[in-house]
């Protein structure tokens, strides 16, 4: 019998189906991949599963028995837990405390904390989840958060582990250590789904997978019978056109984008040590990292969102340390931010004032002080031609469209009018298959234009499929450049990610 | 479907507030139809009550105007009744220390002057805000009892009128007084002052540079200084229009209306302004209509205490009943509203 089986799940968002007629099952002790690309309902259904969404109509059956739940209290209860994409941990709270949140164990409101530490470290060493109990979960990494988030279900008895794309912040390296826990759960009899696009993981990991496109499921197989290209068709719905970049030519007249020694401290932190980086025009220089490891930071001081407290900065040989944002803008440099909604839309405003971000102040644009709304507009309808944004109309605030249409008008704007230099951070972050491949065709043309582009992602897949030189940040520093060549090594570069030089160094010898 | 929602919603609100209307009025023991004829009578009985529908929404939207460029930036004026107070200093301080200028030079300079006082007033906050993080809402809503407290101070020493035993200014000289502008009325130029402000907002926010910016930066911050806006000079600029434009209502309360300065020229304008902002959703167009609606409400009010013996008080509650029902209206009337 199946341990868990949901039938004929429905849902809509906005008359949208996310969820159509999908059907699931689980059978006690197998890891199963929901695979699909983004926006194709995986986390959705299980959302569903979990008690945060409602479903329209469809039935769950947990164990043989009809199940509904309300809330992911009740899941739990059930002993199925979830853990999100975006970790739900309190930062400023120990691991332990952490765990036992919400649980009223003997004692409460005053735990013995010693006992329960006990117990806590039981778990952990079950499974090889190695953690400092005492820990802040502020001061751990990416990888070790996520150990904290299972041993929580684990410590409230899951039998079933629901993970939202579990490796998106891993390391190589991290990645084989965690599917060695997952092995030790199976073993023991829990079941876990995975929700990933990730078909090499899909592949190496689980016993079955449910392949989900646009909201229906496509199938559902045992892994070992099918290839990584049979399951890539499942997902995407047709072959995937591989990307040709063209060898560069440099240009001698230009220098193109230039990082000579740059730091930055703040609040007595070093957050960027001596970075210096040389991007020609018409090259991609890739920077492969894990996740807070200073990107977010590199690309502000490249804006001059943050000042660096060290070094120079130049474009074309200018030097732009000293200079404001919206100087660095006029100079030519393009900004795609990480979170698009946050630092590049604003959101309640409509398309026409999103283009205007950029160009409200352009003389081309202004009449005697005026705001001429006519130009603005056909400049923006222009834009929603050329780059084949979908919208209901102009006139729509940016908070209706979609991540991928969001993101082409973030591209339409800081694209125009041929910047010398693009700084791309997750540029594809979110989106489905085909806004990705419209974000990255759009960076290589701006490439053959003579554009320097920093293109930086936690994708390393894409950061290797765009780059022609890749360079690894760890900490905020830069732990080596090298030319992107086929004979480049992948655990190589994984552990530079993770900060082993050393260990790097001798496997390259 | 859901535009159709969206108006059963405010009918909605339309039927409550009436019905709470009628609840009052019955709980005073006044007969509701005299209350209602008299209410409707006091507001359109006379053409003298209908001009002072208007010299009562001439502060409103001077100040309603304020709140709604500085909520558009994201600063919350609280303090428009202190920067009222300020213009009304200004007026008479130009208008004594002046008095022998011309009133053509004279009435552009006052309202010019109250403008900058209120508007000083209101960027100490601004600035206070934009460079250390202070929270706005309490430093405007304090400066207001320093200034009411200045203007308390003024009438009793330097401004004080020797002739007269009360705390008040003497008249302000001629050339300062803004014209009546209907005979028999007390309707007067500061009502025109007030739509051209409106105007010229309307124009500098909605289709100038600087006012997109100001817009921005209310709405996202961040993207703004990721784009090369400042925050810090937006939140500048809208916080002295803001408090510019009440300090104006403050020159046309002054030179407008009681021709002197004295204690409480402002019954809670620039309280009840925050008011009028927020139903005309921060909006030009929208800070008139309900600053006409609100004076209108107050008016017609006091004509139902003539006849009908009800108290004027209740205009503020049933200012406050609208203003829930309209910041609730989308929990209340969430089925309306949604597609289901």
């Amino acid at each position: 019998m199946a341990l868990l089986s949901m039938k004929n799940i429905n849902k809509s968002f906005f008359g949208k189906m996310a969820n159509n007629q999908v059907c699931f099952d689980l059978e006690p002790g197998e890891i199963h991949a929901l695979l699909g690309e983004n926006g194709a309902g995986k986390t959705t259904l299980m959302n569903i599963l979990y008690g945060i969404y409602a479903r329209d109509s469809g039935d769950i059956l947990w164990k043989g028995q009809a199940v509904s739940f309300a809330s992911p209290r009740a899941a739990i209860a059930c002993h199925i837990g979830m853990v999100h994409q975006h970790f739900m941990l309190v930062p400023t709270l120990t691991v332990s405390q952490n765990i036992t949140l919400g649980l009223r164990e003997k004692g409460y409101p005053f735990p013995d904390r010693k006992a329960l530490n006990a117990a806590i470290t039981d778990v952990s060493e079950k499974y090889g989840l190695q953690i400092d109990v005492g820990a802040y979960i502020s001061t751990l990494s990416v990888g070790e958060q996520q150990r904290v988030e299972i041993i929580k279900l684990l410590y409230r008895d899951a039998e079933l582990l629901i993970l939202d794309e579990p490796t998106a912040m891993l390391t190589p390296q991290e990645t084989e250590y965690f599917f060695a826990v997952l092995r030790k759960l199976r073993a023991d009899g829990h079941s876990v789904i995975i929700i990933t696009h990730r078909i090499p993981e899909v592949m190496s990991i689980t016993d079955r997978v449910t392949v989900l496109r646009d909201g229906y499921n496509v199938v559902t197989v045992k892994t070992c019978d099918f290839t990584e290209q049979e399951l890539s068709q499942y997902m995407i719905g047709r072959q995937l056109h591989s990307i040709q970049r063209e060898p560069i030519v440099p240009d001698a007249g230009s220098e193109g984008l230039v990082l000579e020694d740059v730091s930055l401290k703040e609040n007595g932190m070093e957050r960027l040590t001596s970075l210096s980086l040389q991007i020609a025009p018409g090259e991609i220089v890739g920077v492969a990292g894990v996740d807070g490891n200073g990107q977010k930071e590199l690309v502000e001081v490249i804006l001059g969102i943050r000042k660096h407290s060290q070094g120079k900065i130049k474009l074309g040989g200018l030097d732009m340390s000293a200079m404001s944002v919206l100087e660095h803008k006029k100079l030519g440099i393009g900004y795609i931010s990480d979170d698009r909604q946050q630092d590049g839309l604003v959101m309640d405003m409509n398309l026409t004032d999103n283009m205007l971000l950029k160009t409200h102040t352009d003389p081309r644009f202004i009449d005697h002080g005026l705001i001429n709304a006519r130009l603005v507009r056909e400049d923006t309808q222009k834009a929603v031609e050329d780059y084949a944004i979908k919208t209901p109309g102009l006139n729509t605030p940016l908070r209706y469209l979609s991540g991928g249409n969001q993101q082409k008008l973030i591209l339409a704007r800081e694209m125009a009018g041929d910047p010398k230099a693009i700084v791309a951070l997750q540029p594809t972050r979110g989106l489905d298959i085909g806004a990705t491949e419209f974000v990255q065709q759009q960076l290589l043309q701006h490439r053959v234009k003579g554009c320097s582009i920093l293109l930086i992602s936690a994708d390393l897949e894409e950061v290797l499929l765009l780059s022609d030189r890749i360079v690894v940040i760890y900490k905020g520093r830069f732990m080596g450049i090298f030319p992107n060549t086929k004979e480049l090594s992948l655990s190589h570069i994984g552990l530079m990610m993770a900060g082993r030089t050393s260990e790097a160094r001798k496997e390259s010898l | 479907m859901k535009r159709f929602g969206k108006l059963l919603s405010f009918l909605g609100i339309a039927v409550l507030t009436l019905l709470i209307t009628i609840l009052l009025i019955r709980l005073v023991g006044s007969s509701v139809d005299q209350a209602f004829s008299s209410f409707l009578s006091g507001i359109f009985g006379s053409f003298y009550s209908v001009s002072e529908v208007m010299v009562k929404a001439t502060p409103l939207i001077l100040t309603g105007l304020g709140v709604a460029v500085g909520s558009r930036s994201g600063f919350i004026n609280i303090g428009a009744e202190g920067q009222l107070y300020m213009g009304a200093i200004a007026v008479t301080c130009i208008a004594f220390w002046l008095n022998d200028l011309p009133a053509i030079v004279m009435i552009p300079l006052v309202i010019l002057g109250g403008f900058v006082f209120g508007g000083v007033w209101s960027v100490i906050p601004g600035f206070l805000k934009a460079r250390f993080g202070i929270s706005e809402v309490i430093t405007t809503l304090m400066f207001n009892y320093i200034a009411i407290s200045i203007v308390g101070i003024l009438v009793r020493t330097l401004l004080k009128d020797p002739s007269n035993s009360l705390p008040m200014s003497s008249f302000l000289p001629d050339s300062a007084t803004l014209p009546v502008i209907l005979s028999s009325t007390r309707l007067h130029a500061g009502f025109l002052v007030a739509l051209i402000s409106v105007v010229l907002v309307w124009l500098l926010v909605w289709k100038t540079p600087a006012g997109y910016e100001m817009r921005a930066v209310g709405l996202n911050p961040r993207a703004c200084k990721c784009s090369g806006i400042s925050v810090y000079k937006n939140i500048i600029r809208s916080s002295l229009i803001s408090g510019g434009l009440a300090g104006i209502a403050g020159v046309c309360e002054v030179a407008g209306l009681h021709h002197k300065l004295l204690e409480g020229i402002s019954p809670g304008y620039g309280y009840i302004a925050i008011i009028v902002a927020l139903l005309g959703k921060n909006h030009p167009v929208g800070v008139v209509i309900s600053a006409l609606g609100i004076a209108a409400l107050q008016v017609g009010s006091l004509g139902m205490q003539r006849a009908a013996g009800v108290p004027t008080s209740i205009s503020s509650i049933i200012m406050g009943v609208v203003v829930l029902l309209i910041l609730a209206r989308k929990s209340i009337f969430r089925r309306l509203l949604t597609d289901e």
